[in-house]
């Protein structure tokens, strides 16, 4: 049920995850905020198995804290999205993990980028994509509307735009979305109506 | 010969000894062992009675201007027979934490006086008392171990700790929630019909508690799984406090049909 | 880098067969109740199977010690197994701390005992009663997993459902909105309300007859074991 959603921008990649959390029909909660700060440039959306995604997200970040500790090094996006996908290729062997997530990060070397990677340990980069039921509704829009190395406005607009398809085509209704931007000074949240 | 040392309790058998009478792994668990994970038999079609003691149940908590009132019905039922009238579904887990018990008897019961366990060892260890946050999360992450082999629990861990009053929702999926207001159970959905309408964050305690004893009394009316008695807890700065125990299905019933029934009268006069 | 794996050094994952499946229901039904300064704890005798009776007289509670005993109805074989696992564990705290086993004790270290095998259950539904520390009677129902409940009076096992309607309403007076004065029963009334609603069972209940063991637990005589015949078809 999680929607979750994320571009690359010119110096950015923005992420949006919708902020609720169900139980059957019910809503347990609605400002959930699934998009984990991995650390200072990194961010990591996701939706899947409740229980799961948390647990899990939990246990790349403080991997990746110790690796920093350790090393005094920050791994790349390329090397974190790697890393993400073996401890799943691990699980998926051992006790499957439902997790899906798209990671967004910004490093000196390869500027902003972004990787799809599921449960089953598939990992792709990509420029725009989006997980769960979303991903019905709006990689259409998003393969219409994208442009390569679109500003952080256009990018606002655009996810916008998906999430207004969202609403209107969506038969769960996802009130509440947050929005993450990471870009060369880190990661913040963007608040917009 | 067999030695008995009361610090190290493994009953001088810590070698494989012929004619033990009681198999080792029982012998050991002087302290609440957390079951084996090596066998699920109860995946191969068990007999239903083994596990069917469940609660189905209304819980539900809430935090307001006071503090956190927490207020549950008593009933456990094991399919259509009615396991018990009279049961604690708040848990006092000490003077500070409370957690509520919705799903499995014996999971709740359990691994909530696991949790106390580990609550009283935090505070020798550390000389203060654990936030409600790392409560919630101990048990979290000791159920999320046995996620998939069919524990059912669905909890509130509530509390006052240094930041004030807070609410942890944690079930047995593994997920962890902190919120302003939760209700667990079958009947939940009925109990938040009327504790969403009838919320406000500034209430006396005395209103806080009457809402919980109003939403738990409707939520035992519609659903069948939900029933015998009402008890509320309230939580203040200086810890829990229980505030009453009161019949459900009788007493209640016709007091709020009186009120209802007067209300109308008057009602009907004026107009 | 930290490893997951590294946390799980007993990790002997074994083959289970598919269709393992060990259990089997025996019957029985078991009722206890605890009066102002007595304890009765009652079980059934028969060990059913299916439609037929291999045996008429099983026993099926165990004394604990001189003022706990605890009654078993379910799977047989394992009720065998359990009596056998809390009697050498009370007998092991008794000869280790040097006094008695309390009643509240001995009902956490069942409860302990049941979930300890949460996922391969003893197939056993108990009551345990006896003395507290002052000499009254309180009665703790068990599930299958462990989870218990003190209360005045419990049937648990096959009959469940016949008898405790019953017990609810003559000794906690359930139901009774008009005359709610709850009585004192004595030891006398008592032992005539455990017989009548074993022998009344017995007339509904496939798994409920031959002769019930009634175990009385009083201060001044201890456990006291007595056989209230049932009717043999």
């Amino acid at each position: 049920m999680d929607s979750v959603i994320a571009l690359v921008g010119k110096d950015f990649v923005l992420s949006a995850a919708d902020t609720a959390n169900a139980r059957s029909v019910i809503v347990m909660k609605d400002d959930v905020d699934k998009i984990l700060e991995l650390d200072s440039h990194k961010t990591l959306a996701m939706g899947g198995e409740p229980g799961d995604f948390v647990q899990f997200t939990e246990y790349i970040q403080k991997n990746l804290h110790l690796y920093e500790f350790q090393t005094g090094l920050q791994l790349s996006t390329h090397a974190v999205a790697n890393f993400i996908r073996g401890e799943l290729a691990r699980l998926i062997r051992e006790a499957p993990v439902l997790t899906n997530l798209l990671l967004g990060g910004y490093d000196s070397v390869s500027g902003p980028s972004l990787y799809y990677i599921d449960y089953l340990g598939t990992l792709e980069k990509l420029d725009y994509t989006a997980q769960g039921y979303a991903s019905f509704f709006i990689l259409g829009t998003l393969d219409r509307y994208y442009q390569k190395d679109i500003t952080l406005d256009e990018g606002i607009e655009l996810m916008k735009r998906c999430i207004h398809q969202l609403s209107k085509r969506f038969v769960i209704n996802q009130k509440n979305f947050i929005f993450k931007v990471v870009d060369k000074d880190g990661v913040r949240q963007i608040n917009f109506e | 010969m067999i030695k008995l040392d009361v610090f190290q309790p493994t009953f001088g058998l810590d070698k494989e000894e012929e004619n033990v009478v009681v198999p080792k792994e029982e012998l050991y668990c002087s302290t609440p062992l957390a079951p084996s994970l090596r066998w699920n038999v109860l995946s191969n079609n068990a007999p239903k009675d083994l596990t069917k003691f469940h609660h189905g149940t209304t819980t539900l908590s809430f935090v307001f201007s006071e503090g956190i009132v927490a207020a549950v019905d008593s009933r456990a039922s094991m399919g259509q027979y009615i396991g018990s009238g009279s049961v604690k579904k708040v848990i006092e887990i000490n003077k500070y934490l409370l957690g509520t018990m919705a799903g499995g008897a014996a999971d709740c019961t359990f691994w909530e006086r696991y949790l106390g366990m580990r609550c009283r060892l935090f505070e020798l260890k550390n000389k203060e008392r654990i936030s409600v946050a790392a409560a919630s999360k101990i048990l979290c992450n000791t159920v999320y171990q046995y996620k998939g082999m069919g524990l059912s629990m669905g909890t509130m861990i509530m509390g006052w700790d240094k930041k004030g009053p807070h609410i942890y929702y944690v079930d047995s999926e593994g997920t962890r929630l902190k919120g302003q207001k939760f209700s667990v159970g079958s009947g939940s959905t009925h109990a938040l019909g009327v504790l969403d309408q009838g919320y406000q964050w500034n209430m006396s305690v005395e209103e806080a508690c009457e809402l919980g004893r109003r939403s738990i009394y409707h939520a035992t009316h519609r659903d069948a799984f939900s029933g015998g008695y009402i008890n509320v807890y309230y939580i203040g700065p200086d810890g829990w406090k229980f505030i009453s125990h009161e019949d459900s299905g009788f007493d209640k019933h016709y007091q709020y049909a009186t009120e209802k029934a007067t209300q109308q009268q008057q009602q009907m006069s004026i107009s | 880098m930290y490893n997951k794996q590294h946390l799980d050094p007993h990790d002997d994952t074994s083959a289970q067969r598919p269709d393992f499946m060990p259990y089997q229901n025996n019957g029985g039904t078991v009722v206890a109740m605890g009066g102002e300064d007595y304890c009765i704890v009652a079980a059934t005798t028969r060990l059913g199977l299916g439609f037929a009776i291999p045996t008429r007289n099983v026993c099926r509670y165990a004394i604990l010690n001189d003022r706990v005993v605890l009654a078993t109805a379910g799977m047989y074989a394992d009720t065998v197994a359990l009596h056998k696992v809390v009697t050498a564990r009370v007998k092991v705290y008794q000869q280790q701390q040097e006094k008695p086993f309390g009643l509240f004790s001995a009902a956490q270290l069942l409860s302990n005992t049941l979930y300890y095998r949460r996922f391969f259950p003893y197939y056993t539904f108990n009551v345990l009663g006896g003395l507290d520390q002052d000499g009254q009677g309180f009665v703790y129902g068990f599930d299958a997993i462990g989870s218990g409940e003190k209360v005045k009076v419990v049937c648990n096992g096959t009959a469940q459902a016949l008898i405790q309607p019953i017990l609810d309403n003559q000794v906690e007076k359930k139901q009774q909105y008009e005359n709610k004065q709850i009585e004192k029963w004595s030891l006398q009334e008592a032992l005539d309300l455990v017989k009548d609603v074993f022998t009344s069972a017995g007339e509904r209940d496939i798994y409920t007859g031959d002769a019930v063991d009634i175990c009385t637990v009083t201060k001044q005589r201890g456990v006291v074991v007595e056989t209230f015949p049932l009717k043999k078809d």
